[in-house]
C-alpha cells in the first residue's frame, strides 16, 4: 500500500455540505487499482443524545419522512471515578466481545463510530449483523447508536502522509470521542473510549492532556462497573492471556502446531492448483479424522491426525495441501471421541509433543510434483482402497459460534478458589475440548454451560475460550432443551416488540369479512374483490391429533360431467405477513418451526400460527386454494389457483377421519367427499410409485408424555394410516402444480425444491456389505430401479430386514434442498425421491418460510398482487435459500436430538433386553441399531471382551471376532446380524450426557 | 456487493449523501471555441465529459442530407481509461452494441426537442468524450448535450435534464453513483424543462410497477433542480461573455 497520500481538495457545495474525494489503492489478483470515490461531508448528523439541545434543530427527515430518534439517555450509568458516561467502542472490542456488548447487565449508552462498524463488517460479517441488530433493537434498554463520524464534517479526518490506514482510523475514533466530549460537556456526560489497543490508548494520553475524555481497556472498564466480578468472568480469554503474557513465561512453550501459510502463498497455491479450498467435515466416529470434499476429486480427501487437522473445527472453510503418496491411507476403522481422549491432560500445561513431532521432518516437494501428485490422487480414488490424504495449511473461515458443554470434573482443582484453567467438553463430539479460565469452576460443575471460543494459538494443544452463561443443571429438562436449541442454532427467544407490532391490531377478534363486496371492507383491503368465496364448499381438515396450526384443508365434489372437483386450501399466511416488515424478516431468519418432543418453537407468532391463519373449523378463514378438475383416473383435467375465503366444516385427526370413512352408516356429503378423496389418493400414490418414487424409512419413534407430570411415558414407533397418505398425496399434487405455475411465471427466481440423485459412491459400502452378507444388490440406474431393488431386499426369516436396508439407504441419499430456479438448469430440478421433474413447498406456510415465498410468487403469477422485488432478485433469493436450507437441517437435527434425549429418559426407568441389528463394524467396536427405541449405539471392544488385543477385525468380510466375556468360544459378529442387546441408559461420568448403552447378550 | 451498506438505517448513502441529494454539479461552457460551434465540459459527481457540437453544416455524405430538416448525429466516445480498470478491448469501441444503443437513445431524446426543421439540408454533429465515469452516465450525457447545444445556438424548445434514480428496497435514491448502480435497479430520466414531460425513460432492470411512481416523482424533482443549475451556469457564462464583448 502506498504511503504517499495526496490530500484531496475539498469543495463547499452549500451550507453544511462539502465534497471531497476518497482515494485508495486496491490490489486484486496482483494488480493495483486506484479507486476514487466521492465523499460528502455534512453538518446535519445528530449526536442522538436525549440531553442535547443543539442537535434537535439540525436533523432532517429520511425518505419515509421520519426524523431520527434520539436514543442515548440523559441519565446514563454512573461508574466510579468517571460518573455519568457514554461508551465509545473500538473495533477490537466489538470483534472480541460482542457477547459482552449484547449482555443485558453491562454496556449501556454505547456509541459505535461508523468507522468501527465498517471495520467490523470487513473483518466479520456475522458480528456486523449482530451489532446492527443490537443498534436496531436496543431502544430503551441498551441504547446503542451508530454515529456516522466519516460523513460529519467536524469529525472527518484526512489521512496524513506516511500514516497507515489503521492509524488513520484510530485517529478518526479519537476525533469522534473528542467531538462528543466537547459536545456533551455542558450536560455533565463523560465519554469513555474502550479499546484493547494499547497504542491507541497511549496516543490518547500523548495527544493532549485536555481532550476531556477517558480511555480504558475492556478489563479496566469492567473493573469500574458495580457488577465487576460477574462481568470480568465473561471477558474473552485471549485478552487475559495477552495481558498476562509477560507474567507467565511457562505459557510460552514450544510450537506444537504447524504455522498457517501466509495469505499470499495460499492465494498463489489456489491459483496454480496445488492447494485446494473446501469445508472440513470431522468424522462423527473419530474426532481426529476429517475429510474435505473438493470438486476436483470424486471422493472426499482424508485428513488424519491432530497435526494435519491443524486446529480446524468441524465446518471450517480451510485450504489443504496433499500429502506425499507414502502417507495415503484408508479411512480409519477406529472410533475415537474427544471426551475420552487424553482425559488426564492438564489444562494448565501444554500438550506433550510426542505425537506432534513424529512426522516433523518433511521432504520438500515442488509445485510440479504436487500437480502430478494430484493426478495420481484422482486415479487412486477411482481404483484403490487407499485414499489420498492432505493437511490443512490455512483456515479461511472459522465456523466458531457459541457452544454448549460442561466442565470436565477431572480438570478442576477443588482446592483453589481463585481463577483456574479448566476444560470444557462440548456436546458436539466432533469438537475438541475448550480451555477456559474461570473462578467459578466448582460452582459450575454439573451444569450445562455456554462458552465461546476465542482463539487457538499454535502453541496451545486446545483452543481457548471463555464462559458465557450457565443454562442450569445437567439433565434438568429446561437446561437440556435450551442446550439443544442453542447447539442447533435455533432462535427460541420470544418475538420482539417490533415483530409483534406487525400483527393485526384486532388480535384474536380478527374476523374475515362477511361479504366480499362490502365497500367498507374493500376500503381496508383493496384486494378483497379478487378473493373467491368458497364458504359453500364442504371443506374439512385432517391432521395429527392435537394439532393447532392447521395449514391445510381439503374438499372434493362430483361435477356434472362425472369428473371430480378437488380443492386443497392452504392457510393464507401472506395476507398477514407482508414483505419488508419486521415480521417477515423474523420469519425469514427463523426459516421453519421446530418441533421438539415437549415444545414447539414457532416461526410466526402464536396469534397467526394457531388462530388467524390456522384453518380452524366452523369459522371463516382466508385461504390460498388450488382447485383441480380430476377425472376418475386421478389425471388432472384442469387446475386453477385462487385466493379465497373458506369455512372448514370439521377438523379431524387421522384416526377420526379413518373411522368416519370406514363407517358405512355415514352417507352425508362430507363423508362422500372424503371417500372420493381417499380413492383418488390411492390412484395418485400408485401412479407415483409406478413412476419410481421411493419409499424410504427412518427409525422414527414417538415419545408419549404423561399428561399430568409431563414425564416421558413410553416410546412408540410411528404408525401410518390410509388417511395420512390421503393428505400427503394431495399436498404433493398441490406442491407440484404450484411449482409448475411459479416456474412458468418466474423462470429465474421461482422458489423450488430439488432432490439430486445420490452418487453411486455413497452406496459403495452398503452395496459391498449387502453383496458379501446377503448376496443382494441395490441398483442405482434410476429411482425406479432403486425402488424396485429395495423391494427385492427381503430376508424371508426377518421382516424387519427390508426396513433396515431402507433406513441405511436413506442415509446414503443426498439431502433435498431448496433453491431458486435460476440456480440450476431444468433437468436438475428433478426430485429424485418423489420422481417428479419439478417440486416446491407450498402447503405449510405457517411453519416453513419456503411456502411463504411460494405463496407470494403464486399470488404474483395469478395477478393477485405484484411480487415484491425481494423474491425477484436472484441474489436475495440465494440468501433466502441458503438460510432456509440451513435452518431446515438444524430443525431436523434438533427434533431428533430431542427425541433421543427423551428416549434416554424413558429407558432410564426400564432396562430391558431388545433385538438389535449390527449396522457397522469397526476395528474396536460395533454399532447396533435397536428398532424399538430407534436408538443406535456403539459397543466398544472393551465391553465385548476381556482381551481386546485378541479380537480380529476382518475388513473385507465386515466381521469382528472376539472372545466374549463369558465363555471361551470365539464369537463372530457380522454386519446385518440380528443380536440381542441389553439396553440401559447411563450417564457418562465425563460428559454427563445420558445415552443408551448397549451390551451384547 | 450486498455486504455494503447502500442505504444505512440512519439514512445515509455510501458516499454520505441523503436519499434526495444530487451529486456535485459543475460545468463550464464554450470550452472548445475553435474546434466546435458549441461546447461544454461537465462534472456531475465523478462523471466528467466533454461535449462538442458542430453544425449546422453541410453534410459530407449525400445520404445524410434531408430536404425537410437537419440530420442529428451523436457520437459517444467512452474512453478506455474512464473506469477504474482500463478497458482491455483492443481496437475501437465505436461499433460496440452498448455504445450504439446509447447513441440511438440520445438521438431519439433530442430529435423532438431541437427545432431541426429550421435547418434543412444540414447536419448537426454532436461528439461526446467521456473522460471519467461513475454511474448514471446517460443522464450526464443528456445534460452535456443540452449545455453544448445552447452554446451552439441551436434552436430548441426547452432544456432537457437527465438523472438516474435507483430503488433500494423501498427507498428511491437520487442520482446514483457506480457503486449504487451496480447494487440495485435504476431508471434514467430525461425531463423537459420544468414540465413533467419525459423525453427519455430508460429502465434496464426489473422494477416493481407500484414503486415506479415514487421513483419518477423524485427523479423529476431532481431533474428540475439540475435544470436550474444548468440555467444558472449558462446565465453566468452569458453575463461574462456580454461584459467581455462590451469591453472591446
Amino acid at each position: 500500500m502506498s504511503t504517499k497520500v495526496v490530500v484531496p481538495r475539498k469543495k463547499r457545495l452549500s451550507e453544511g455540505l462539502t465534497v471531497t474525494q476518497k482515494v485508495f489503492i486496491r490490489s486484486r489478483n496482483g494488480g493495483a487499482t486506484k479507486i476514487i470515490r466521492e465523499h460528502y461531508l455534512r453538518n446535519d448528523i445528530p449526536c442522538l443524545s436525549k440531553s442535547c439541545t443543539k442537535c434537535q434543530s439540525i436533523v432532517v427527515p429520511d425518505a419515509k419522512n421520519e426524523l431520527p430518534k434520539f436514543i442515548l439517555s440523559e441519565n446514563p450509568q454512573v461508574i466510579a471515578n468517571i460518573g455519568k458516561h457514554y461508551v465509545v467502542v473500538d473495533t477490537n472490542i466489538v470483534l472480541l466481545a460482542i457477547d459482552l456488548l449484547e449482555n443485558i447487565s453491562c454496556f449501556f449508552d454505547v456509541i459505535v463510530p461508523q468507522i468501527v462498524l465498517d471495520e467490523v463488517r470487513n473483518r466479520s460479517y456475522p458480528v456486523y449483523t449482530r451489532l446492527r441488530t443490537l443498534c436496531r433493537d436496543s431502544d430503551d434498554t441498551k441504547r446503542f447508536i451508530v454515529f456516522h463520524n466519516e460523513f460529519n464534517e467536524k469529525t472527518f479526518v484526512d489521512r496524513l502522509p506516511d500514516e497507515t490506514i489503521n492509524d488513520r482510523n484510530d485517529r478518526a475514533i479519537r476525533k469522534t470521542c473528542e467531538w462528543y466530549a466537547q459536545h456533551l460537556k455542558d450536560y455533565g456526560i463523560n465519554i469513555v473510549l474502550v479499546t484493547n489497543d494499547r497504542l491507541n490508548r497511549e496516543a490518547v494520553k500523548k495527544e493532549s492532556k485536555e481532550q476531556g475524555y477517558f480511555t480504558k481497556s475492556l478489563y479496566e472498564y469492567a473493573d469500574l462497573l458495580s457488577n465487576a466480578d460477574e462481568i470480568k468472568e465473561l471477558i474473552p480469554n485471549v485478552d487475559n492471556y495477552a495481558e498476562s503474557k509477560e507474567l507467565l513465561p511457562e505459557d510460552k512453550s514450544e510450537v506444537v502446531f504447524p504455522e498457517y501459510y501466509q495469505t499470499s502463498r495460499v492465494m498463489g497455491g489456489l491459483r496454480s492448483g496445488v492447494l485446494y479450498q473446501g469445508n472440513v467435515q470431522i468424522s462423527e466416529y473419530n474426532f481426529l479424522e476429517g475429510s474435505v470434499s473438493l470438486p476436483r476429486f470424486s471422493k472426499p480427501v482424508l485428513i488424519v491426525g491432530q497435526k494435519n487437522l491443524n486446529r480446524a473445527f468441524n465446518g471450517d472453510q480451510v485450504v489443504v495441501e496433499l500429502l506425499p503418496e507414502s502417507e495415503w491411507k484408508a479411512p480409519s476403522s477406529l472410533t475415537l471421541d474427544s471426551e475420552h481422549f487424553d482425559i488426564n491432560d492438564n489444562p494448565d500445561g501444554q500438550g506433550e509433543e510426542d505425537e506432534f513431532n513424529r512426522n516433523g521432518a518433511e521432504a520438500v516437494i515442488s509445485d510440479k510434483q504436487r500437480r502430478l501428485l494430484a493426478k495420481e490422487a484422482i486415479n487412486a480414488q477411482k481404483s484403490k482402497k487407499v485414499q489420498p490424504t492432505a493437511k490443512i495449511v490455512s483456515i479461511t473461515r472459522r465456523s466458531w459460534r457459541q457452544y454448549v458443554g460442561q466442565i470436565a470434573p477431572s480438570s478442576v482443582d477443588d482446592k483453589t478458589n481463585g481463577i483456574q484453567n479448566v476444560f470444557v467438553i462440548l456436546m458436539d463430539k466432533c469438537l475438541p475440548k475448550i480451555r477456559i479460565r474461570t473462578r467459578r469452576a466448582q460452582e459450575l460443575l454439573g451444569k450445562r454451560i455456554v462458552i465461546s471460543v476465542d482463539s487457538w494459538p499454535e502453541n496451545y494443544k486446545y483452543p481457548l475460550g471463555h464462559f458465557v452463561r450457565d443454562l442450569g443443571d445437567v439433565e434438568s429438562t429446561q437446561a437440556e432443551t435450551e442446550a439443544l436449541l442453542l447447539e442447533h442454532d435455533v432462535e427460541y427467544r420470544p418475538f420482539s416488540k417490533k415483530v409483534l407490532e406487525c400483527l393485526p391490531s384486532e388480535g384474536h377478534n380478527w374476523k374475515a369479512p362477511v361479504k366480499l363486496d362490502d365497500p367498507e371492507e374493500i376500503s381496508k383491503d383493496p384486494l378483497l374483490p379478487k378473493r373467491q368465496d368458497l364458504r359453500d364448499k364442504l371443506i374439512c381438515s385432517i391432521d395429527p391429533p392435537g394439532c393447532v396450526d392447521i395449514d391445510d384443508a381439503l374438499h372434493a365434489k362430483k361435477l356434472p360431467n362425472g369428473n371430480w372437483e378437488v380443492g386443497v386450501h392452504i392457510a393464507d399466511v401472506t395476507h398477514f405477513v407482508k414483505t419488508g416488515t419486521a415480521l417477515d424478516a423474523e420469519g425469514a431468519s427463523r426459516g421453519t418451526s421446530v418441533y421438539l418432543v415437549d415444545k414447539r418453537i414457532d416461526m410466526l407468532p402464536m396469534l397467526l400460527g394457531t388462530d388467524l391463519c390456522s384453518l380452524k373449523p366452523y369459522v371463516d378463514r382466508f385461504a390460498f386454494s388450488v382447485l383441480w378438475e380430476l377425472d376418475d383416473n386421478a389425471d388432472i383435467v384442469n387446475v386453477n389457483f385462487t385466493k379465497s375465503v373458506i369455512k372448514s366444516r370439521e377438523a379431524f385427526s387421522y384416526e377420526q377421519a379413518q373411522l368416519r370413512i370406514d363407517d358405512p352408516n355415514q352417507t352425508d356429503e362430507l363423508t362422500l367427499g372424503m371417500r372420493a378423496l381417499l380413492q383418488l389418493s390411492i390412484k395418485l400414490k400408485q401412479k407415483r410409485l409406478d413412476a419410481g418414487a421411493l419409499n424410504l424409512a427412518s427409525p422414527e419413534v414417538k415419545v408419549h408424555m404423561d399428561s399430568e407430570t409431563a414425564d416421558p411415558g413410553e416410546v412408540e414407533i410411528k404408525k401410518l394410516l390410509a388417511t395420512n397418505s390421503l393428505v400427503e398425496e394431495f399436498m404433493l399434487l398441490a406442491n407440484i402444480s404450484v411449482a409448475r405455475k411459479i416456474y412458468d411465471a418466474f423462470p429465474q427466481t421461482a422458489m423450488l425444491r430439488r432432490h439430486a440423485a445420490s452418487p453411486s459412491t455413497n452406496f459403495e459400502v452398503l452395496n459391498e456389505m449387502l453383496q458379501k452378507r446377503k448376496n443382494m444388490h441395490i441398483s442405482l440406474e434410476s429411482s425406479k430401479a432403486l425402488a424396485d431393488s429395495l423391494d427385492r431386499c427381503i430376508d424371508p426369516e426377518d421382516a424387519y430386514f427390508n426396513t433396515l436396508v431402507r433406513i441405511m439407504s436413506t442415509r446414503c441419499m443426498m439431502a433435498a434442498q431448496y433453491f431458486f430456479s435460476g440456480a440450476y438448469s431444468y433437468p436438475d430440478f428433478r426430485h429424485y425421491g418423489l420422481a417428479v421433474d419439478i417440486y416446491t413447498h407450498f402447503t405449510s406456510p405457517i411453519r416453513r418460510y419456503c411456502d411463504v415465498v411460494a405463496h407470494r410468487q403464486l399470488a404474483g403469477a395469478i395477478g393477485y398482487e405484484p411480487l415484491s422485488l425481494d423474491h425477484r432478485d436472484k441474489h436475495k433469493m440465494d440468501m433466502i435459500c441458503r438460510n432456509i436450507n440451513r435452518k431446515h437441517r438444524n430443525a431436523q437435527f434438533a427434533g431428533r436430538a430431542s427425541i433421543e434425549y427423551y428416549v434416554g429418559q424413558v429407558m432410564r426407568n426400564n432396562e430391558s433386553i431388545e433385538t438389535g441389528y449390527v449396522i457397522k463394524v469397526f476395528n474396536n467396536g460395533i454399532v447396533v441399531l435397536v428398532p424399538k427405541f430407534g436408538v443406535e449405539g456403539l459397543i466398544r471392544i472393551e465391553n465385548l471382551t476381556d482381551s481386546a488385543e485378541d479380537a480380529v477385525f476382518d475388513e473385507l468380510e465386515f466381521k469382528l471376532s472376539f472372545k466374549p466375556k463369558t465363555g471361551d468360544k470365539v464369537r463372530d459378529v457380522h454386519v446385518f446380524e440380528k443380536v440381542d442387546v441389553q439396553v440401559r441408559s447411563v450417564l457418562d461420568p465425563i460428559t454427563s450426557k445420558r445415552k443408551a448403552e448397549l451390551l451384547l447378550v | 456487493m450486498s455486504r455494503l451498506e447502500v442505504y444505512s438505517p440512519e439514512g445515509l448513502r455510501m458516499d454520505g449523501r441523503r436519499w434526495n441529494e444530487l451529486r456535485r454539479f459543475e460545468t463550464s461552457i464554450n470550452t472548445h471555441s475553435h474546434a466546435s460551434d458549441g461546447s461544454s465540459y461537465l462534472e456531475q459527481g465523478n462523471n466528467k465529459i466533454i461535449t462538442l457540437v458542430k453544425g449546422p453544416t453541410e453534410p459530407t455524405l449525400r445520404s445524410q442530407l434531408d430536404q425537410t430538416k437537419a440530420t442529428l448525429q451523436i457520437t459517444v466516445n467512452l474512453t478506455k481509461f474512464s473506469k477504474f480498470e482500463r478497458s482491455k478491448t483492443t481496437g475501437s469501441t465505436k461499433n460496440e452494441r452498448r455504445i450504439l444503443e446509447i447513441q440511438t437513445a440520445l438521438v431519439r431524446t433530442f430529435e423532438k426537442n431541437l427545432m431541426l426543421n429550421l435547418y434543412p439540408r444540414t447536419i448537426i454533429d454532436i461528439e461526446i468524450h467521456v473522460l471519467q465515469q461513475d454511474g448514471g452516465v446517460l443522464g450526464t450525457l443528456i445534460n452535456g448535450i443540452t449545455l453544448a447545444c445552447i452554446d451552439a445556438g441551436i434552436a430548441m424548445y426547452d432544456y432537457i435534464s437527465g438523472v438516474s434514480i435507483g430503488l433500494y428496497d423501498t427507498t428511491p435514491l437520487l442520482d446514483v453513483n457506480s457503486l449504487e448502480e451496480a447494487a440495485m435497479s435504476c431508471v434514467t430520466l430525461g425531463v423537459m424543462g420544468k414540465s413533467e414531460k419525459l423525453s427519455l425513460l430508460q429502465v434496464e432492470d426489473k422494477l416493481p410497477l407500484d414503486r415506479l411512481e415514487n421513483v419518477l416523482a423524485i427523479g423529476i424533482a431532481g431533474a428540475h433542480r439540475i435544470r436550474d443549475l444548468m440555467d444558472e451556469a449558462l446565465r453566468n457564462h452569458a453575463q461574462k461573455r456580454i461584459s467581455n464583448a462590451s469591453n472591446k
